[in-house]
């Protein structure tokens, strides 16, 4: 069978009423449950599982993957309103799209996501149809050496990330990485850094983090009292994109796509990084560098296409190998064997209507998110207008629930009031905290994949650079690192600072 | 994460009725201990009247859980009443055992686990539970089969020839597993026990990842469940040498067994049992095993084991007696494995 | 509230150096390995020794500069916040839904600078009803709306 067919196999199997009526289901739920704090897809995916057991296969999965890509729309969105990401990908987000709001421009943030995420997920889905089998096995050139120089690149540009010095980057860095490795290490099972307590041997939660060193900081800023409040001082000014900001968007849209579709087809450590490698090249392209962080709209289009064209493409490993990239692909594989499917590469020849009804539902699933988003984006605005005394005992009480739900382990809510603090303390000193959250992301990889490396080629340190993949993407690290901490360039840098 | 389900009993679909969307997507995050009603013959008598919970230590649309989702629904049926299934993962599943053990003794809190009851103790120095005093066993669910196999081009080509590679080339051929106790490094354990050799142990965060390497063919050999393995050994992404039940497995006809292929000592098999706490009343464990026994003969529940390459336990097998001989066999057999291979887990 | 001086750049290199020793020490607890065979310490000792130098680093930096006004720090509002989120922590299992939610949102609502305990009490209230429709009748996490503390 060749594209056509097979796209019109999936069409067929997509445009029946049932299963568009379960990708909009689906859509929404992932955006409400992406708004809300905590509560990730993860776990609503499992809530719903035992829902699509009576369901056909088709049917249970396309709802199922609508949650998945539809979080990844509504994450964005309380990330730009109220500095409070829900996941990596979102903590990115608002760097530049909090600022936006900050200075009357949440309406175009909102929509800017909303427009780059749908350009982005129709390109990811079109990836996902024309090059899905050949681009699967490409994935399988990468083993741990290259994953190890992957992530390490992924950690030079986070550098990128902060607007202030980069030796407080680096060390924000290095704490997030060192805040990953609580918990047990997966190669012996030793608990580190636990205190004994096994409600911490699973680690630290990403949420908590983020909602500590984003969301509580931030009310604790708002409530010094020297300003009224910094969210959304400024009178909101439109909701729409002017001109200049379609100019503006296009480059890091598309840019932030290409970077997306092939990072996501990673399993692992892809998805993670497609939103801040994206944020970093727009940064360091960018004729305007010194406005990142300051509300600049690229900062906000790159990271989310990349999000959402990484979040089609990480399919790719699922749908042509039976290969899960991450923890929401391997709750669908457990959606396949409970729907009496073999996962596995055989899936693709043998369901060819459910693999391709799938994929044409993603398009038309990411559809049904822009005509839903776009609407909303006035409704999110108002939600500003809210008095401040009311918006962030909210904010308190929803992350506490959210977080406290993903395990019922009240360590998390615990979490949130220490990282609130230090995030509060280090904001202050002028310790950026988005470089932190990536380290912690990006930590636990970075070791799973150095050990794992060193350990399969029975301690020969030589893998990384013997392997030319991983040679290269070390030489493009070690680039990277010159660019961003060679003194004269950074005197550079502090000259453009100190001009504001 | 934890998140539960509930089995309406009258609700299945397959039962000729349809479920509401939101209604049934009942996520349970009541604590195991207000479950139900309290304790005593009273109680004992009305049993079960209220919510029941199946705790499963592991990850939602992991293998436990999909075994305790497929015997959730039919064993609702036999109780008549609703079904939830919590998921409580961490510390290798004894977060979920130790919650269980000091949930309330009224049959409300089931815990399923694996094989990992009977490792635990070997493995984690400070556990919080006895697994044969503070548990009562209710019976047998499953044994998944587990298959050993290794990256498409390793060299042997038969189960003889790996094992006679493997001995010649101890120290250069790398073994995956998805993490410390998982079933996939006990069965590991056990091959290097039974030919006699160190292999390099590739530990992973999960059965995804390791399988991912092993496809990719940076690893040489694993030793995994056959709900994880079918699928790549059916389209030729991974070779498999053998199946390590007494019996071949349907979906697998042509894998011969450790025991044809002359390991019969490599018998391994991811057995399931449903725990609930020990001072829980005989006679609620009676109505929880009767109800096991009749879900084991449901035809939906054989023919999806069957896609998994399991099969239900036998009556027999689904009792409190056979279950607990079963536990503290495992429990005997594993200890000085796992101490001589060194591994601790805390 | 009062505002506070610091030199930004010293404090914020302790800091770092802090939780590098913090790290560093309690990792060397571990089987620490080599460079080539790595224990569950290796790792975290060689980052926490690199945060220490990172702190050092900047903490040196910060020594010659002057010293900065840190602005005001809102410290009523970081107890009532912090006393919040740790009540809900330590009662959400005992107390149930409902009231931990109450108290948790009276204490950050009391957080804000004009704050007053009858408004206090409202937003308490409401924001309570509006997370339990969210949470519990619309998601439907079943997190009881009162625990086993209350029902003797």
């Amino acid at each position: 069978m060749d594209v056509w067919d097979n796209l019109a196999l999936g069409l067929e199997t997509a445009l029946t009423p049932t299963n568009l009526l379960f990708a909009l289901i689906g859509v929404a739920l992932g955006t409400a449950v992406g708004v809300l704090p905590g509560i990730g897809p993860t776990a609503t995916m499992a809530m719903l599982l035992p829902i699509t057991f009576g369901f056909e296969a088709v049917t249970s999965l396309i709802m199922l993957a609508g949650i998945y890509y539809g979080a990844q729309y509504g994450g964005s969105t309380t990330a730009i309103l109220i500095n409070l990401p829900g996941e990596s990908s979102a903590a990115v987000t608002a760097i530049d799209g909090h600022e936006m709001a900050k200075n009357g421009r949440a309406g175009p943030a909102l929509a800017t996501a909303a427009l780059g995420s749908f350009f982005a997920g129709t390109v990811g889905t079109i990836v996902l149809a024309l090059g899905a089998v050949p681009i699967s096995r490409l994935a399988l050139e990468f083993g741990p050496a290259e994953y190890f120089s992957l992530v390490v690149l992924g950690l030079i540009a986070s550098i990128t990330l902060a607007s202030g010095s980069t030796v407080k980057a680096l060390a924000m860095i290095v704490l997030g990485l060192l805040l990953g490795t609580v918990g047990q290490d997966i190669a012996t099972g030793t608990p580190r850094f636990t205190f004994g307590q096994r409600e911490l041997f699973g680690g630290l939660n990403f949420v908590s983090l983020a909602v500590g060193m984003f969301g509580v900081a931030e009310i604790l800023r708002n409530l010094e009292g020297t300003m009224t409040r910094s969210v959304v001082v400024e009178k909101v000014k439109n909701l729409w994109l002017t001109k200049t900001d379609f100019r503006r968007i296009t480059g890091p849209v598309l840019r932030g796509t290409g970077l997306g579709s092939a990072l996501g087809i990673l399993p692992g450590a892809g998805h993670v990084l497609a939103s801040f490698v994206s944020y970093s090249v727009e940064k360091r392209v960018s004729k305007r560098p010194e406005e990142f962080g300051k509300g600049a709209i690229e900062g906000v289009a790159a990271p989310e296409s990349a999000n959402n064209a990484a979040a089609q493409t990480s399919f790719i490993p699922l749908l042509t190998l039976g290969l899960p990239a991450n923890s929401i692909m391997a709750l669908l594989i457990g959606a396949f064997i409970i729907q009496g499917i073999t996962p596995g590469p055989n899936v693709i020849t043998d369901e060819p209507a459910l693999v391709w009804g799938l994929i044409v539902s993603m398009w038309i699933g990411n559809f049904f998110l822009v005509l839903l988003n776009l609407p909303l984006i006035g409704l999110w605005v108002k939600m500003l207008t809210i008095p401040y005394g009311v918006l962030f005992p909210a904010i308190i009480a929803f992350a506490s629930i959210g977080t406290y739900s993903i395990s019922l382990n009240a360590y998390h809510v615990y979490a949130i009031a220490f990282f609130g603090i230090l995030g509060y303390v280090l904001i202050k000193l002028g310790c950026e905290p988005a470089p932190l959250l990536l380290g912690f992301v990006l930590g636990p990889l970075l070791e799973r994949y150095l050990r794992r490396a060193l350990t399969i080629s029975q301690g020969d340190a030589t893998v990384f650079l013997t392997r030319p993949l991983s040679l290269a993407l070390l030489l493009l690290a070690a680039a990277a690192f010159v660019i961003a901490v060679l003194p004269a360039v950074r005197r550079k840098r502090e000259v453009v600072f100190e001009e504001e | 994460m934890r998140q539960g389900h509930s089995y309406d009993a009258a609700a299945h679909p397959r039962l000729g009725r349809t479920r509401p969307l939101i209604g049934l997507a009942a996520a349970t995050l009541t604590l195991a201990a207000c479950g139900g009603g309290g304790g005593g013959d009273d109680a004992a008598a009305a049993y079960p009247d209220g919510d029941i919970t199946f705790v499963v230590p592991f990850s939602a649309g992991g293998p436990t859980d999909t075994v305790t989702r497929l015997i959730a629904e039919p064993m609702s049926e036999e109780l008549g009443q609703p079904i939830v299934v919590q998921n409580v993962e961490g510390a290798g599943g004894t977060i979920a055992a130790g919650e269980v053990a000091a949930a309330e003794p009224d049959g409300y809190t089931v815990l399923m686990h694996h094989i990992g009851m009977s490792t635990a103790p070997s493995l984690y120095n400070n556990l919080p539970y006895a697994p044969l005093e503070d548990f009562k066993t209710v019976g047998l669910v499953t044994e998944v089969p587990m298959t050993i196999v290794a990256r498409q081009d390793f060299e042997p080509q038969t189960f003889e020839e790996m094992v006679e590679y493997v001995k010649a080339n101890a120290d250069t051929v790398t073994l995956a597993n998805a993490g410390v106790g998982a079933a996939s490094q006990l069965c590991g354990l056990l091959l290097q026990d039974a030919l006699g050799v160190k292999l390099t142990e590739v530990p992973y965060e999960g059965t995804g990842p390791a399988l991912t390497d092993l496809v990719a063919g940076e690893v040489d050999l694993m030793c995994d469940q056959t709900t994880n393995t079918t699928g790549q050994i059916q389209a030729g992404e991974i070779k498999a040498y053998a199946v390590t039940t007494a019996e071949r497995v349907e979906s697998l006809p042509d894998l011969p067994t450790t025991e044809e292929a002359g390991l019969p000592e490599l018998q391994v098999g991811v057995w399931h049992g449903l725990y609930v706490p020990a001072e829980t009343p005989d006679e609620i464990v009676q109505e929880l095993t009767g109800a096991l026994q009749v879900a084991l003969q449901d035809q939906n529940v054989i023919d999806q084991l069957a896609e998994l390459g399991a099969a239900p336990s036998s009556q027999e097998e689904a009792t409190p007696e056979a279950h607990t001989e079963r536990l503290s066999s495992q429990i005997d057999l594993w200890q000085p494995i796992i101490e001589e291979a060194g591994v601790s887990a805390d | 509230m009062n505002t506070h001086r610091a030199r930004k750049d010293l404090l914020a290199g302790a800091i770092f150096v802090g939780f590098g020793l913090a790290f560093a020490l309690t990792s060397s607890t571990y089987e620490i390995g080599s460079a080539l065979d790595m224990g569950p310490g290796y790792f975290p000792l060689v980052l926490g020794g690199v945060l220490v130098l990172l702190g050092i680093v900047i903490a040196v930096k910060g020594a010659a500069g002057e010293s900065e006004d840190l602005g005001p720090v809102p410290w009523k509002a970081v107890a009532l916040l912090v006393g919040g989120l740790l009540f809900f922590g330590f009662t959400v299992r005992g107390l149930g839904l409902v009231p931990t939610l109450l108290v948790t949102v009276f204490l950050s609502a009391m957080a804000g600078r004009r704050a007053r305990v009858i408004p206090a009490l409202v937003i308490a209230a409401s924001l309570t009803a509006l997370s339990v429709l969210i949470f519990v009748v619309a998601l439907q996490l079943r997190l009881p709306y009162f625990g086993p503390w209350l029902q003797g």
